[in-house]
């Protein structure tokens, strides 16, 4: 499968800090790749730096062999949704993205498009100053997608986005990705993004850590740990179950875990010896705690967790939030 | 490039900006007429002659009066520099540099967009003004007795060289802006050369009056007036390009700075 984005050594350094160290990963065609990581571990650095935005202490990042700053109407290829961006608060949704159509070349006619792609229609003659995080958060996509772009750069997209904003964000960028875009889209958090996304590449202190589809990364946590289960006869399957070679221990009152065992062999268990039950459930590790184990469960962000952070106890000099 | 400036031009028109600085500029300008025309009717110009002189000499007439009345507006190229200022501050002061970067990410060609679109935008404000003036400035003459086809006849000697001052300050005003990003310390820097500091230098060091901006912008604006040398300034064309060497090695310098620089 052809990359859309190539990123290569890629390293940003500020002063004596390493905020990003090294990374090299790729973001493929008609996939979404989620690029996930604790807060403070170089994610927004390094996307800032694929646009052009951050200049890189060494490596590359490109797009089709060619640097951002080398594309032509760069925002027809890769379109970008960054946090921090802001706009001209007395400046209305559709005049902002008109400014931006008609500075690189793209038809006027793009521009009410883009803001029905995102739900903005009935606010185009609206000031931005007037706009809440969630519709900053949809012209900035509205932006975004102005160019038609076959990339996409999301940076924590569904901050600011409620339930139905991020439902609805996750079936845009599954849509994106079957016309065959690229979408690299970051995050802290692998629960968010564990519906959407196709590939993972996951980074913590400004390494690489793993590379990998979400299918490899859910095997590594799909161990089964066994079932758990509710009846209101707990006394008679304890006594059914210690007639088997099975480790069990009870959680509640009407409540039951059986380590290593499956649905499969179970259910019929059950209906053999005639138990009625109100719940099973088959518990697995979640793909959370894979990703929490690989990260080191470092979350620069948080002040407990200051002190181990690569500058002390000093936030990044002009680095990144 | 014409897309850049298109798109600059929405931009700044989708502020308060332009409409801030022309509603302060023809202010002034109605000001200034205001003054002229009273500093006759008192008796203080050239021909003045107290409170009883004929009407013919109560208003301007002479070639000189004329074209003072016409130029009236010409100290309105303190707001061409903010408005260059203003045109390249504000995307940083509202962080939307970071969208005009990733749609023009050549750095250098976001200043040299700024630097022609605030030449014209300059350029076109010295063309109200000077619309505003013959308006204003013509009804009150032909109201007092003086004679509006003089005037008219005036404005080819002082209309090239304001506008040309104009969008000379507003490019000065960009360059600034590329070096000093943050607004306040822009106009501050701005304001305070202007208003305060050129003027002491000069009364100072009097050879310095030729080379400081606005030395080099007043021998510019005698573009059409034939006038080079006279009161020590240098003659237009050298001052044309004096002034445009400052806004020039700004703009370069700010490219420079820039290009390094990190939009976090």
């Amino acid at each position: 499968m052809p990359s859309a984005i190539e990123v290569h050594g890629l390293s940003k350094h500020f002063g004596p800090v390493r905020a990003v160290d090294d990374l090299t990963f790729e973001v493929p065609e008609g996939r979404v790749t989620g690029f996930l990581g604790p807060n403070g571990s170089g994610k927004t650095t390094t996307l800032r730096m694929l646009l052009g935005l951050v200049s890189a202490s060494g490596g590359t990042a490109t797009f089709g062999g060619k640097r951002y700053v080398d594309l032509k109407d760069p925002i027809r290829h890769v379109g970008a949704v960054l946090e921090a961006t802001s706009f001209h608060p007395s400046r209305r949704a559709e005049d902002h993205l008109k400014s931006v159509a008609i500075g690189a070349g793209i038809p006027l006619s793009r521009v009410a498009e883009a803001l029905d792609l995102v739900g903005l229609s009935e606010v185009a003659r609206r000031r931005v100053g007037k706009f809440s995080l969630g519709m900053r958060q949809r012209l900035q996509l509205a932006t975004a997608l102005l160019g038609d772009p076959e990339i996409l750069i999301l940076d924590e997209p569904a901050n600011g986005l409620d339930p139905q904003g991020i439902q609805w964000l996750r079936t845009f960028i599954r849509y994106r990705a079957s016309l065959g875009h690229a979408v690299l889209v970051s995050s802290h958090l692998l629960s968010e993004m564990e519906e959407t996304v196709d590939d993972v590449v996951i980074v913590s202190d400004g390494k690489l850590v793993l590379q990998t589809t979400l299918a490899e990364l859910a095997s590594r946590a799909g161990t089964s740990t066994g079932m758990r289960i509710r009846t209101p006869e707990p006394a008679r399957l304890t006594a059914a179950l210690d007639a088997v070679p099975v480790a069990w221990r009870q959680v509640g009152d009407h409540t039951l875990v059986i380590d290593g065992a499956t649905p499969e062999w179970f259910g019929p268990f059950a209906a053999q010896h005639r138990i009625v039950l109100y719940e099973l459930v088959h518990e697995r590790g979640s793909l959370e705690d894979v990703f929490l184990a690989l990260t080191h469960g470092f979350d620069a962000a948080d002040p407990a967790n200051m002190g181990n952070g690569p500058a002390g106890a000093a936030p990044m000099p002009g680095g990144p939030t | 490039m014409i897309a850049i400036i298109r798109s600059e031009w929405l931009k700044l028109r989708t502020t308060a900006v332009p409409w801030v600085l022309a509603g302060i500029a023809l202010l002034i300008n109605a000001l200034l007429i205001l003054v002229i025309f009273l500093s006759h009717d008192n008796g203080n110009g050239p021909n003045g002659g107290g409170a009883f002189v004929s009407p013919g000499y109560t208003v301007p007439h002479t070639t000189q009066q004329l074209r003072n009345l016409v130029g009236s507006g010409f100290q309105g190229y303190i707001l061409a520099l903010l408005l260059g200022v203003l045109c390249i501050t504000t995307e940083f002061r509202h962080k939307t540099v970071t969208t005009s970067f990733l749609v023009t990410p050549h750095r250098p060609r976001f200043v040299a967009g700024k630097l022609i679109f605030a030449a014209i935008a300059g350029a076109v404000l010295a063309v109200i003004m000077l619309v505003a003036t013959v308006i204003g400035g013509g009804l009150t003459l032909a109201a007092r007795g003086g004679s509006f086809s003089d005037m008219i006849h005036q404005l080819p000697a002082v209309a090239p060289g304001m506008i040309l001052v104009f969008a000379l300050f507003a490019i000065l005003g960009v360059g600034i802006g590329s070096v000093l990003t943050n607004q306040v310390a822009a106009l501050v820097v701005c304001l305070g050369w202007f208003i305060i500091l050129e003027g002491i230098l000069v009364q100072l060091v009097h050879s310095a009056e030729k080379w400081v901006p606005t030395g080099a912008a007043t021998a510019a604006s005698n573009l059409t007036r034939g006038r080079g040398s006279d009161f020590g300034l240098f003659n237009w064309w050298q001052g044309t390009l004096l002034m445009l060497a400052y806004g020039l090695v700004f703009a370069v310098v700010g490219s420079i700075i820039l290009t390094r620089r990190d939009i976090t």
